[in-house]
C-alpha cells in the first residue's frame, strides 16, 4: 500500500508562487472579490506563507510552501461530524464536498489552518468558466475545502497504467504544485517506497516537519539548512 | 495495553468509522468518476508543446485542451532555459487567453477617439483599409511617416517587422526590446554590440547587482534552474550575492543580501575591484594577456594618464565607500574575497544600475569585475551567446520611395552609444512637431498611455497622428485611442518562434503553436503584415515573398537542420550527451528527413545547441587589438567634452530643498507576477500578486515600521504617494524589507477599477546622455 | 377580563388569586414591550434568510475566524440553561424548602433557552440544508456528534422535568374555568390529584431531579469538550469540561435573579420572591463567582507558567492585547461586581442581584467571546497571519433576535402557565409542621452521641 507523501526543500525554494497558481489552475479554485479578499476569505489550498524578522538591513524573510499537511493522525478527520473529511487507506485526507454541512470544526482542528470555506458560492464568470479543469468538482456554497494532494490525478494515472498493463511509476502521478515548481523544491511520492525520491529524501538531515511535536505525524516534510 | 489520550479517541471512533464508511465511498467526490457514471463522455484531450510568450524569458510550456479549450499550461520538461518550470504568469496564461477584454474582430472607430465607438469590420476589409491609407503615404513619397511602435519582440515577428519598415521605408522603428544597456557595455569594452549571456548555472558565484534574478529581470527561470539544480543532477549549486536597495524576494533568497543606498551600486562594485586589486586577488594572467587600461599609460599627447588601477586604487578605498554606499567595510572586503573564490564568479548588471543618468559608466564599473577575475568566455561566467543559424529572410528590397525616407533618420535620434529609437523621445518629438511628422503610428504589443512614465506626452502625441492602428488583442488604453483595431491572435492560438533571451547563452529557438482556434474575426498580426505587403505590391511585396507565416517559420527551420550542429529539446540527459558528443566534435543527425525533423520541432517545442566553444578567442574581443578595454578610447572621449572621467564618482545633485517637503525616497519595483504594466492583472495574479499574504487587488507602497511609526500609519492604511510629478492612491504595507525613510513601490498594478497606479509617473524621468536611456520609459 | 373570570379569580384561594392573574390579565406595557420584541424577532429572521440565501458570506467570519457570534451565543444559551434544571434539580434533591417558589420560573428558562441555545450552531452551518447528515452519517468520534446527543437528550429531559410539575398546576386551570380548557385538559393529561397520582408525581419528579443532574453536567462538559479536543491555544484544556459547567451554573443562577427580580416587579410576585429567595441565591451567586475566579485563575495560571509561545500569543493578546477590553470587562462582570456585591447582606437585595446578575451574564456572554475569538484569530502555527473579525449586522441582528425571542417566548409563557408553582408553594405550606420536626431531626442529639462512643469503646 502507498503512503502518498511529498518533500519541500526550502533550500530551494523562492518563493516565486507558481505552485500555489498551479494548484488554483488544477483544482478549480475560486478566486473572491477585492471586498472578500479585503475580509480574509481568499482561497489557496496551497500557499506560501511568509515569516519576516530582523529590522533593516538585518531582514530575513523564511518562506513556506503550505498545501495540506495530509496528517497520518489528522485531527480534522475526527472532528467532524458527517465524515465529510476522511483519510483513505494511502494516507490521502480527502472532502466529501456534497456531505460537509459547513460546520467548519475541521477548520478549527487543523493545527496548520489549510481549510478553506466557500463563504458564499463561488463566482465562475463566463471567462473562466472556460478553463475550468473537467476532472475537479466546483464546489458549493457553505463547504470546507482544501488541498487533496491532486487526488484525481492519482485515480487517472491509476486508470491509465492499468490500461496498459503495467505498474504505477513514480512520474506517473504527481500534483500539479510539485510538476510546475520551477526549482524542482516539491518533490512527491510514495513514502514507503524506497525508489520513490520522497522516501530518501524525508530522511535527509535537513528534513523536519510542521509542529512535529502535536503528534499529527505530517505527510509533508521540509527540507532547510536554517535552524 | 496503554493508551495515550490521543488513541484513545481514535480507538473509540473505530468503530463508528465502520459505521459509516459505506457512506464514505458513495459520496466520492473526483468528479472524473462522477461523471462517468452519469454517462458524460470523457473531454477529448490533447497536450501540445508550445511557448509561453509573456515575457522575455520563453519557457517551454504544454497546454493540456479538452474539448478544444485551453484549459491548463504546465512547463516542458524539455525545455532545455525551463526546464518544466513556470513562474506564475506563465500559469496564468489562460486567463489571458478567456480574458474578458479580449477584442474578437477587427473595428473601425466611428466616433470620436477614445469614445468607445466602434464598428466590426472584416478581416479584409481592416486589411484593405489598412494596405490604402499606407498605400497612400507611400505615394506621397513620405515613408517615413510610419512609425511603429513596439514592445519585447524577438525572432521572426521581430525581423519581419524590420523587413516591412525597411521596405516601406521608413527608419521610425520605436521598439522597447527590453533596453537594458549592457549591449553598449560590450560594444565599448569588447567590440561587440550584443547583450552578455551569463553561464548562471556553471557558475561558482552569482553577484548581482540590482538585477531582480528570481522577479523579473530577462529570464527568472533561467536564474531558478541555475540556483535550484531542479533535476536534481547534484551539481554544484551556485552562492547568490544580491545588491540591492531593499529586500527584494531575490535577495531574501539568495544566500547573502547586501544592502546599499540608491544609486551607489557601481560605487560598490569599485570598491570591490579595489579590494582584489589591493590585495592582489585578480586573475593577473587574464589581466596582462586581455585587457587594456589595467596599468597607467601615456596617451597621444605624451601624458601620463591613470589606468584602472590607480584609479580604483586611488577613488575608491573601502572606508569611502563604506561611507557612500553604506555597506560596512568588512562586507565589502568579504565579497571581495569570495568574488576572487567563486570558481567562477560571475557579476550581474541589473537594468536599474543602467538606468540612470550615469548608467553607462556604473555598468562598466559592475562589468571590470568580471574582467578582473577572467570571468569572460569561460563556462560559469559572461559568454557571448549565439543566434540560432535560422534560414535568413529575403534580402529586402529598397525602391527610391524606400531609400530616401530611410536616409532622412529616425525622428528621434539615437544617442553616441544607444540603439535605435527611444520611445519617449520620440513622443516628445511627434507631440511638439507638426501635423504631418508621423502620419501613421502601427502598435504592436505596446499600451503607453498605461505603462509610460509620461503618459500626457504620448496622449499629445496620439492626437498629433491622423491615423493609429493597434494590433492588440486587448481593450487597452491607448487601443481605445486606435482608428482601426486589426486584433492580434494570442500566442495560444498562433504560430510563432520564440529564441530564448540574450541572457541564456545558448541558442535556443522554441516555437509557439495554436493550441485552441483561435476566434473568428481576429487575425495574426504576422498575417496581416504579409497581407498588406502583398496589397502595397512592388519591392515592398518582394521583401515580403510569403504566403503565410507558418511555411516561413518552417522555412526558416531549415536553416536549422542544414545547420549540423544542435538538437531537439530533449531530456537532461540527452541534452548531456550531445553537449559531451558536440564538445568532442561529432554531431549525429537524428532526423532522416525535414518533415521528420519539423514534425519533432513541433511535439518536443523547439531546438537548441548547448555546446558553447570557449576556446573561440573571436568571443573575447572583437577590437582592432584583440583586448577588452577597460577605459574604452570611444568612452574616454565622450566624457572629456563633459570633463567627466572613467572610473571617478560624482555625488548626485542634493536634493536637501525638496527633502523637506518630500521627505521619503521612492524605489519602484517590477512584481514578478506582472508582465508590464498594460492589462488589468490576471484575477488569479491580482489576489496574489507578492509575497505578502494580506496584500491584494488594491496597489500598495512597503514601507519600514521605524517610518510609519513616524508618521502614524499602519497597516493596511490608506494614502496617498505625492511627489512634484503628480499623486496616486495606495495602500500602506508595513515591511522592514524596505529602509527606512524609503518607499517601495511595486508598478504595473490597477486600481481593481482599471485605473492604472503608477509610481512611474512620480519620478523625474533621468536621462544617461551617452545612451539615451530613460531612469523610466 | 371578563368580569365572571374576575369573579371566579376573587373566589379563589390566596396563592391561586394571585399565581393565576397574570394568566387572564395582560398589561399594555406587556403588549408593547412584546411587540417590540416580536419586531426584533422579526428583524432577525429577516436576517437569516439574507443568510441562508447568500452564504455564511454575509456574517463577518473568516479565516482563521471560522467560528463567532453564533457559536458564542450557543455556548452562553446553553450555559443559562443550566439555570433551570440542574439547579431547582439540586434544590429538589437537597430538598432545599426555598427553593418552592422559584423552580418553575428557572425550568422554564431552562427549556426555552435550549431551544435557541440549540439553533445557533444551525444557523452557524453552511449547510443548512444537509443538517440531517448529521443523523445520516453520523461519525461518534465528533464531540460535535456527542454535543447533539447530549443536548438533545437534555432538551427532552428538561421538558419533561418542566411538564411533570406542571401537572397538577394545569389541572388547576383546567378545573378553574379561567381559561379555555381544551388546551389543560389535554395537558393535564387526566390529572385529578388523586393520592395515587400524587404519589406517582413526586416519584417521577424525584427521579427526573436526579436524572437530570448528570445530563445537564454531560451537556456543558461536552460543549467544553468541542473545544478541548483541538489542539488549540487555550482550547486544548483539561479543565474546559468543568469550567463550562460552572460557568453555566454560574450564568444560569444569574439568569434566575434578573428574571426574578422582573417577574416579581412586573406581576407583583414580592410575597413569593423574598429577600430570602435573593440572599440565598445571591449567596450562590458568591460561591460561584469564587469559583469562576479560581478556575479562571488556574486556567490562565497554568498557560502562563507552561509558557508555550503558541498558548503566550494568546494569553498576551487577551490579557494586555487587541482583546484586553473585553477580557477585563469579563473579570470585572463575572469576579469582582458579583463579589462586591453579593459578599454584603444589604446588596443580596433585588436591585444589587439585578446588578450583579446582568453584569454576570455580560461577563459570561464575554468569556464565551473571549474563548472563542481570540483562540481563533490565533493559529498555532505562528507564520499564519493573525486574523480579525468584525460581527455582521447579520450576526447581530440573529443575536439580537435570539435574545428577543427568548424573551418574548418566556413573557408568552407566562400567559400560559403560572411562573410560581402553585401546588408546591401550597404543600409547602402544608410540610412546614413536618418541616419542623425534620429541622430538629438535622440537630446533634447529646444522648445519641454519648451512646454510639459508647459502643465503640466496646468493640
Ligand atoms: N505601470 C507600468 N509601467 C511600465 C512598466 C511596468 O511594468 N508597469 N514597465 C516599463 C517597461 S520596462 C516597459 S518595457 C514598458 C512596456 O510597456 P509596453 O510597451 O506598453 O508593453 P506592455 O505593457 O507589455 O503592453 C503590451 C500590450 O500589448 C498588447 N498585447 C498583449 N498580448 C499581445 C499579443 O499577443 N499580440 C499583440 N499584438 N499585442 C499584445 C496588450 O494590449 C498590452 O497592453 O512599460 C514601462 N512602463
Ligand atoms: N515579471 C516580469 N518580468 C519581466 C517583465 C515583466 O513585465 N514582468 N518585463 C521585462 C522587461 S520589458 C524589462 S524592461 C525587464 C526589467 O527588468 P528589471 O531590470 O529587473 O527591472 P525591475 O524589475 O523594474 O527592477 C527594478 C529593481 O531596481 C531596484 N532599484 C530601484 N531603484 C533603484 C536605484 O535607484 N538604483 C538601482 N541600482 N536599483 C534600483 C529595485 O529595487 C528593483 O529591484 O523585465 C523583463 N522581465
Ligand atoms: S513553486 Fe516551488 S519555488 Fe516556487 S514558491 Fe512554490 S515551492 Fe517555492
Ligand atoms: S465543515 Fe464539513 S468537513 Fe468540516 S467538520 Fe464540518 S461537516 Fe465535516
Ligand atoms: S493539515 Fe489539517 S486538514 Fe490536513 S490532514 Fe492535517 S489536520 Fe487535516
Ligand atoms: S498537491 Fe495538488 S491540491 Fe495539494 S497543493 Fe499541490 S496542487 Fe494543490
Ligand atoms: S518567466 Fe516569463 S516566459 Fe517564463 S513562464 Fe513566466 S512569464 Fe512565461
Ligand atoms: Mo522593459
Amino acid at each position: 500500500m502507498s503512503r502518498w507523501g511529498m518533500v519541500i526543500d526550502l533550500d530551494r525554494c523562492t518563493a516565486c508562487g507558481a505552485c500555489e497558481l498551479a494548484c488554483k489552475s488544477e483544482n478549480n479554485i475560486a478566486t473572491v472579490s477585492p471586498e472578500q479578499a479585503d475580509m480574509d476569505r481568499t482561497m489557496s489550498w496551497m500557499k506560501v506563507e511568509v515569516e519576516v524578522e530582523g529590522e533593516f538591513p538585518n531582514t530575513t524573510m523564511r518562506f513556506y510552501p503550505r498545501p495540506c499537511m495530509q496528517c497520518d493522525n489528522p485531527p480534522c478527520i475526527r472532528v467532524c461530524p458527517v465524515e465529510a473529511t476522511y483519510i483513505n487507506d494511502e494516507g490521502i485526507v480527502g472532502q466529501i464536498y456534497p456531505r460537509c454541512i459547513g460546520c467548519r470544526y475541521c477548520a478549527n482542528a487543523c493545527p496548520y489552518t489549510v481549510k478553506y470555506f466557500n463563504w458564499y458560492g463561488p463566482e465562475w464568470p463566463e471567462s473562466e468558466r472556460q478553463h475550468l479543469n473537467p476532472d475537479v468538482s466546483v464546489r458549493p456554497k457553505g463547504v470546507i475545502e482544501k488541498c487533496t494532494f491532486c487526488h484525481h490525478r492519482l485515480q487517472k494515472a491509476r486508470e491509465d497504467a492499468r490500461a496498459e498493463g503495467r505498474e504505477l511509476r513514480e512520474e506517473d502521478y504527481q500534483p500539479a504544485c510539485a510538476e510546475t515548481c520551477p526549482t524542482g523544491a516539491i518533490v512527491f511520492g510514495d513514502l514507503d517506497n524506497p525508489t520513490h525520491r520522497v522516501a530518501e529524501l524525508k530522511e535527509d538531515p535537513r528534513s523536519m516537519r510542521l509542529l512535529e511535536d502535536l503528534g499529527t505525524e505530517p505527510k509533508v516534510y521540509y527540507l532547510t539548512s536554517r535552524q | 495495553m496503554s493508551q495515550t489520550r490521543r488513541e484513545f479517541v481514535w480507538t473509540m471512533g473505530a468503530a463508528s468509522a465502520a459505521l459509516a464508511l459505506r457512506g464514505t465511498t458513495n459520496g466520492v467526490f473526483w468528479t472524473r468518476q462522477e461523471t462517468l457514471e452519469a454517462g458524460w463522455q470523457p473531454g477529448i484531450e490533447k497536450h501540445l508543446s508550445s511557448t509561453c510568450m509573456i515575457c522575455p524569458a520563453r519557457c517551454g510550456i504544454r497546454g493540456r485542451v479538452v474539448d478544444g479549450r485551453l484549459v491548463r499550461i504546465s512547463g516542458n520538461r524539455l525545455h532545455p532555459m525551463s526546464r518544466g518550470g513556470l513562474c506564475p504568469r506563465g500559469i496564468a496564461g489562460v486567463q489571458t487567453l478567456y480574458h474578458p477584454q479580449r477584442i474578437t474582430a477587427p473595428m473601425v472607430r466611428t466616433g470620436p477617439r477614445d469614445s468607445g465607438g466602434w464598428e466590426e469590420v472584416s478581416r479584409e476589409e481592416a486589411i484593405s483599409l489598412l494596405s490604402e491609407r499606407l498605400g497612400d503615404l507611400r505615394a506621397s513619397g513620405r515613408p517615413e511617416g510610419l512609425a511603429l511602435l513596439s514592445g519585447y519582440c524577438a525572432g521572426t515577428m521581430r525581423d519581419l517587422w524590420h523587413q516591412f519598415m525597411r521596405a516601406f521605408g521608413s527608419p521610425n522603428y520605436v521598439a522597447d526590446e527590453y533596453a537594458d544597456g549592457t549591449d553598449a557595455i560590450m560594444e565599448v569594452m569588447h567590440g561587440v554590440r550584443r547583450r552578455p549571456g551569463y553561464d548562471l548555472e556553471r557558475s561558482g558565484l552569482v553577484l548581482s547587482f540590482g538585477a531582480p534574478l528570481f522577479e523579473s529581470w530577462w529570464s527568472p527561470l533561467q536564474a531558478f534552474v541555475a540556483y535550484a539544480d531542479p533535476e536534481r543532477t547534484n551539481r554544484r549549486r551556485p552562492r547568490f550575492v544580491q545588491v540591492d536597495t531593499r529586500f527584494s524576494r531575490t535577495a531574501a533568497r539568495s544566500h547573502e543580501w547586501v544592502a546599499v543606498r540608491p544609486g551607489t551600486h557601481a560605487v560598490l562594485a569599485l570598491g570591490i575591484a579595489y579590494v582584489l586589486v589591493r590585495d592582489e586577488l585578480y586573475d593577473a594572467q587574464f589581466v596582462t594577456d586581455h585587457l587594456a587600461g589595467f596599468e597607467d599609460f601615456t596617451d597621444e599627447q605624451g601624458r601620463l594618464r591613470p589606468g584602472y588601477r590607480s584609479r580604483v586604487s586611488s577613488n575608491y578605498r573601502t572606508e569611502e565607500v563604506s561611507a557612500i554606499t553604506g555597506v560596512p567595510v568588512e562586507q565589502i572586503s568579504s565579497l571581495a574575497r569570495a568574488f576572487a573564490r567563486g570558481d567562477p564568479s560571475v557579476a550581474v548588471c541589473g537594468e536599474d544600475v543602467m538606468r540612470a543618468p550615469n548608467g553607462l559608466l556604473a555598468g562598466l564599473a559592475v562589468h571590470s569585475l568580471n574582467l578582473l577575475m577572467g570571468s569572460v568566455n569561460r563556462p560559469g561566467t559572461v559568454l557571448f551567446g549565439e543566434e540560432p543559424p535560422l534560414e535568413p529572410l529575403v534580402e529586402p528590397v529598397l525602391d527610391f520611395t524606400a531609400s530616401a525616407g530611410l536616409a532622412r533618420g529616425p525622428i528621434a535620434g539615437s544617442p553616441l552609444f544607444g540603439a535605435g529609437c527611444p520611445a519617449l523621445p520620440f513622443a516628445e518629438q511627434v507631440a511638439e512637431s507638426g501635423d504631418d511628422t508621423i502620419r501613421a503610428l502601427l502598435l504592436y504589443y505596446a499600451n503607453p498611455l498605461a505603462s509610460s512614465a509620461r503618459p500626457e506626452v504620448w496622449r499629445n502625441a496620439l492626437e498629433k497622428v491622423p491615423f493609429v492602428v493597434s494590433f492588440s488583442p486587448f481593450m487597452d488604453e491607448t487601443t481605445r485611442h486606435a482608428d482601426v483595431i486589426l486584433p492580434d491572435l494570442l500566442p495560444y492560438e498562433r504560430w510563432q518562434d520564440a529564441p530564448t533571451p540574450p541572457s541564456y547563452p545558448y541558442p535556443v529557438w522554441s516555437l509557439t503553436q495554436p493550441l485552441v482556434e483561435p476566434y473568428e474575426g481576429a487575425i495574426h498580426t504576422a498575417e496581416a503584415l504579409l497581407a498588406i505587403a502583398r496589397n502595397l505590391g512592388g519591392s515592398v511585396a518582394q521583401s515580403l515573398p510569403y504566403e503565410a507565416f507558418e511555411p516561413l517559420l518552417k522555412a526558416r527551420a531549415q536553416g536549422l537542420y542544414a545547420a549540423q550542429r544542435g538538437t531537439l529539446f530533449g531530456s537532461e540527459f540527452e541534452r548531456e550527451h550531445h553537449r559531451q558528443m558536440e564538445q568532442r566534435g561529432w554531431w549525429l543527425p537524428a532526423h532522416t528527413n525535414f518533415e521528420a525533423f519539423w514534425r519533432g520541432l513541433v511535439e518536443r517545442g523547439g531546438w537548441t545547441d548547448l555546446y558553447y566553444d570557449d576556446t573561440d578567442p573571436a568571443h573575447l574581443s572583437a577590437m582592432p587589438d584583440g583586448r577588452i578595454h577597460l577605459l574604452p578610447a570611444s568612452l574616454v572621449d565622450a566624457l572629456q567634452a563633459g570633463n567627466r572621467e572613467l572610473y571617478v564618482h560624482v555625488a548626485p545633485p542634493s536634493t536637501a530643498a525638496e527633502a523637506e517637503e518630500y521627505p521619503l525616497e521612492l524605489i519602484p519595483y517590477r512584481l514578478s507576477t506582472l508582465a508590464s504594466g498594460s492589462l488589468s492583472l490576471e484575477r488569479w495574479l491580482a489576489e496574489r500578486p507578492s509575497v505578502f499574504p494580506d496584500v491584494y487587488w488594491h496597489p500598495w507602497v512597503e514601507v519600514n515600521p521605524v517610518t510609519t511609526k513616524e508618521m502614524g500609519l499602519h497597516d493596511g492604511d490608506r494614502a496617498f504617494v505625492v511627489s512634484p510629478n503628480g499623486r496616486y492612491e495606495v495602500r500602506i504595507k508595513v515591511s522592514s524589507g524596505t529602509a527606512p525613510r524609503t518607499v517601495t513601490a511595486p508598478y504595473g498594478l490597477r486600481h481593481p477599477g482599471g485605473e492604472v497606479a503608477s509610481p512611474l509617473r512620480l519620478l523625474d524621468s533621468l536621462v544617461d546622455p551617452l545612451t539615451g536611456l530613460q531612469s523610466w520609459i | 377580563m371578563k368580569p365572571e373570570v374576575a369573579a371566579k379569580l376573587e373566589r379563589m384561594p390566596p396563592d391561586e388569586r394571585v399565581l393565576l392573574r397574570p394568566l387572564v390579565e395582560t398589561s399594555r406595557g406587556f403588549y408593547v414591550v412584546a411587540g417590540l420584541l416580536g419586531a426584533v424577532t422579526l428583524w432577525g429572521l429577516f436576517a437569516y434568510y439574507l443568510q441562508v440565501r447568500y452564504g455564511l458570506g454575509r456574517t463577518g467570519l473568516n479565516r482563521p475566524e471560522y467560528w463567532g457570534i453564533y457559536i458564542i451565543c450557543f455556548v452562553f444559551f446553553i450555559g443559562i440553561s443550566h439555570a433551570g434544571t440542574l439547579i431547582s434539580a439540586i434544590l429538589r434533591v437537597s430538598k432545599a424548602e426555598w427553593r418552592r417558589s422559584i423552580t418553575r420560573s428557572a425550568e422554564l428558562i431552562t427549556v426555552l433557552v435550549i431551544g435557541f441555545g440549540a439553533i445557533q450552531p444551525i444557523i452557524d452551518l453552511g449547510r443548512p440544508d444537509r443538517l440531517f447528515n448529521v443523523l445520516f452519517n453520523a461519525q461518534l468520534r465528533s464531540p460535535l456528534l456527542w454535543d447533539v446527543i447530549s443536548i438533545g437528550l437534555y432538551f427532552t429531559a428538561s421538558s419533561i422535568y418542566l411538564y411533570v410539575p406542571l401537572i397538577p398546576d394545569l389541572a388547576r386551570i383546567r378545573d378553574s374555568g379561567i381559561k379555555a380548557p381544551r388546551l389543560y385538559t389535554f395537558l393535564a393529561a387526566g390529572y385529578r390529584d388523586t393520592p395515587a397520582q400524587q404519589a406517582r408525581l413526586h416519584k417521577a419528579i424525584g427521579i427526573l431531579a436526579i436524572a437530570v443532574i448528570p445530563i445537564a453536567i454531560s451537556v456543558h462538559t461536552v460543549i467544553g469538550w468541542i473545544f478541548a479536543m483541538t489542539l488549540r491555544p487555550m482550547w486544548h484544556s483539561t479543565i474546559f469540561g468543568p469550567y463550562f459547567v460552572i460557568g453555566a451554573i454560574y450564568s444560569g443562577i444569574a439568569a434566575i435573579l434578573v428574571a426574578m427580580v422582573i417577574l416579581r416587579r412586573a406581576y407583583r410576585l414580592e410575597d413569593y420572591f423574598k429577600p430570602v429567595h435573593f440572599d440565598y441565591l445571591g449567596r450562590m451567586l458568591l460561591v460561584f463567582s469564587l469559583l469562576w475566579f479560581y478556575f479562571t485563575f488556574a486556567e490562565y495560571l497554568t498557560v502562563f507558567y507552561g509558557a508555550e509561545p503558541a498558548e503566550m500569543r494568546t494569553f498576551w493578546a487577551k490579557v494586555s492585547g487587541r482583546y484586553a477590553v473585553p477580557f477585563w470587562t469579563m473579570v470585572a462582570g463575572c469576579f469582582f461586581i458579583p463579589f462586591a456585591l453579593m459578599a454584603r447582606r444589604s446588596t443580596r437585595s433585588p436591585p444589587g442581584v439585578l446588578v450583579a446578575g446582568i453584569a454576570v451574564m455580560v461577563g459570561m456572554w464575554l468569556e464565551r467571546y473571549n474563548i472563542v475569538v481570540p483562540t481563533s484569530v490565533n493559529p498555532i502555527w505562528e507564520i499564519e497571519s493573525q486574523g480579525r473579525y468584525f460581527p455582521s449586522w447579520i450576526e447581530l441582528s440573529i443575536m439580537a433576535a435570539t435574545f428577543s425571542g427568548f424573551i418574548l417566548l418566556y413573557m408568552v409563557a407566562t400567559k400560559f402557565v403560572p411562573i410560581v408553582s402553585i401546588w408546591e408553594i401550597e404543600e409547602g405550606r402544608d410540610e412546614s409542621a413536618e418541616m419542623a420536626e425534620r429541622v430538629a431531626g438535622y440537630l446533634p442529639d447529646p444522648y445519641r452521641k454519648l451512646l454510639d462512643f459508647k459502643a465503640i469503646g466496646d468493640e
